[in-house]
């Protein structure tokens, strides 16, 4: 069922997206300006990737952010799935922890963290993880629900389980494949969160890219603001490995055995 | 392609609670190896609770589920092996035809050529040999089901259960689709549990017609069986026309309809003489000729159907102003024109009172 859009859809769409990319395409072009903004070159991202702890800073976060996304797959998908075929009473209560996140603030939240966690998990660096699971499910809930409140999920899995498959099954193959553009912008919400947040690993004291960016930006504006908008980037690709991986996973398989 | 596992399926006993409303009380049925029977009746009555249960997809029932012997009651939906079709499209839309026919081998671990070469085989046998490499929505509603039908198979089930698949599709595709499923069940020989509200379709494809009413199965019989000889005056009315006519109870076994001294039957016997109640007459149980109005079968024609081969007349009855279908060979029937006056005669053996 496709929807014509009207005058009015499309005037609502162009605020919203350029209340998005005028930022955007601002950062970008600050980031690029050289020589008191004369000339335009790569020079603030050179002297950013240069400087020390670039890559450990940048590798940390990128591990928080995948383990974040698997994370948020792992707990999210099969627990909004079960909410939709047969366990509606809990409901309202899933909803409700979903959204405490946006409501308990960050200070108090990095503080009940260090005082409850056990010791082990606050060791590591991994414990952001966990938090960042945390405070994405307002995000990562509603991009799930309203994905799978657009299949008819009960038919789609009463077929499976007929044909024979397990749960689990059903999940890999026909739950998340249908579902694949709301589960890219549940990877997309948590991958973006992790690479941004700054908070909870200050607070915590972890050194985190967005905080050995805050300590560079004290010394070169424009640097920080390359290594926002190389962030920004960075997300947006991982995005694209996991919705291109489990594709190119398939035809790779499908060419060994046709070999 | 015969497949060999042809099993016997007895369900015995069921019984199925939703809330307050008992959907399946004291349910048994036993298909016999090969068999295709169609459950009918109107929404509501229970018939795909029925084969919910035998799928697996509706627990917490009492009774017992029994193939080949086995209790099946604890086995899950996914461990039962039983091909289904479903009345919604179920396709699985990111899969092609192919891999949506294959589907049931993938989680089995089948190999990957083993797998191809059986939904190709199978897509044959439902005439879309060519289509495999398209996506569900490419398909028009009947090749939908085609393809439901071909991945229900080829997992070579123990029984096949088809929850009202022709339910969604126009008139002429469904006709076609109807024959074409009769074929194929009888070429593979699979055991078929066959759900539907439309009797035409039961009565088509089934070589045997369960009628169902309010959870309970009334019925179980060949189709002609079911038409010709209901077992109760709720059966009847269900299936097919049934006209209702005032009848005199003459004795414990007879009844006297229009002048005519008729049969009760067997089922129906023992009601009190003298009392008066409906029998019930099918259309094609009734003949008029034309008459002077004085008769006591006396009636007006009201309006004619042509129907093809077979006219269907509606009169109204002098004497009591109630309305009569007659169906007749169309030829006979030009003489009956509206408004003219005639005498309804019966040629039933024997009929159910409805007292």
């Amino acid at each position: 069922m496709k929807k014509k859009l009207n005058a009015l859809n499309y005037l609502v769409l162009l605020g919203a997206s350029a209340f998005f990319i005028f930022p955007i395409i601002g950062a970008t072009e600050f980031s690029l300006r050289a020589n008191g903004a004369t000339t335009h070159n790569f020079s603030n991202f050179q002297w950013a990737i240069q400087q020390d702890g670039f890559k450990t800073n940048l590798g940390v976060s990128l591990r928080l952010a995948i383990l974040t996304a698997i994370a948020v797959l792992v707990l999210m998908v099969p627990t909004i799935v079960y909410l939709h075929l047969g366990g509606a009473r809990w409901k309202r209560l899933i909803e409700f922890i979903c959204l405490v996140p946006l409501v308990v603030p960050v200070i108090s939240f990095a503080l009940g963290v260090s005082t409850a966690f056990p010791t082990f998990l606050q060791s590591t660096v991994y414990e952001l993880s966990f938090l960042y699971v945390i405070i994405s499910m307002p995000y990562t809930y509603r991009a799930l629900d309203v994905g799978l409140s657009s299949i008819p999920l009960v038919t789609l899995v009463e077929a499976s389980r007929a044909s024979g498959a397990s749960m689990r099954q059903t999940l890999m193959f026909v739950i998340v494949p249908t579902i694949r553009s709301a589960v890219n912008g549940a990877i997309f919400l948590a991958v973006a969160l992790s690479l941004g947040e700054f908070t909870l690993a200050v607070i915590l004291h972890w050194d985190t890219f967005p905080t050995w960016i805050a300590n560079i930006s004290q010394g070169h504006i424009l640097a920080a603001i390359a290594l926002s908008v190389l962030s920004l980037v960075g997300a947006w690709l991982i995005v694209l490995v996991f919705a291109i991986a489990p594709k190119s996973f398939r035809s790779n398989k499908a060419q060994e055995a046709a070999a | 392609m015969t497949t060999e596992n042809r099993v016997s399926v007895q369900l015995k006993g069921l019984r199925k609670v939703y809330g307050d409303a008992v959907a399946l009380e004291n349910f048994s049925l036993e298909l016999a190896p090969g068999e295709l029977v169609a459950l009918l009746g109107p929404s509501g009555c229970g018939k795909t609770t029925a084969l919910r249960i035998l799928a697996g997809l509706d627990t917490d029932h009492e009774g017992q589920i029994i193939i080949n012997g086995k209790d099946i009651a604890s086995v899950p939906a996914n461990k039962r092996n039983m091909g289904m079709v479903f009345q919604a499209y179920s396709l699985f839309p990111t899969m092609t035809v192919e891999e949506n026919v294959a589907y049931g081998l993938r989680v089995r671990k089948v190999d990957r050529e083993k797998r191809r070469a059986k939904a190709q085989e199978l897509l044959e046998l439902v005439g879309l040999g060519s289509m495999g490499n398209r996506l569900a929505h490419q398909l028009s509603g009947g090749q939908q089901q085609r393809v439901a039908l071909a991945r229900a198979l080829a997992i070579e089930p123990n029984v096949l259960l088809l929850d009202e698949p022709l339910s969604a599709l126009d008139a002429q595709v469904r006709t076609q689709l109807r024959d074409e499923i009769k074929r194929i069940q009888t070429e593979v020989g699979t055991t078929t549990l066959f759900v539907t509200h439309d009797q035409e379709e039961a009565m088509a494809i089934a070589d045997r017609v369960g009628v169902m009413r309010h959870g309970v199965l009334e019925q179980c019989a060949p189709p002609q069986e079911v038409y010709l000889n209901p077992t109760n005056v709720k059966v009847a009315k269900f299936v097919g026309a049934m006209n209702l006519l005032p009848a005199e109870i003459v004795s414990s076994t007879e009844l006297r309809v229009f002048g005519h001294t008729v049969a009760l039957r067997a089922s129906d016997t023992g009601a009190p003489s003298g009392k008066t109640g409906m029998a019930l007459v099918r259309p094609e149980q009734l003949s008029l000729k034309l008459g002077d109005g004085k008769g006591p079968a006396s009636a007006t024609v009201v309006s004619r159907t042509f129907l093809g081969p077979l006219t269907r007349i509606s009169a109204r009855m002098i004497s009591d102003s109630s309305t009569l279908f007659i169906s007749m060979p169309s030829a006979q029937a030009l003489q009956f024109v509206e408004g003219s006056t005639v005498d309804v005669d019966i040629h039933a053996t024997s009929v159910l009172l409805d007292a």
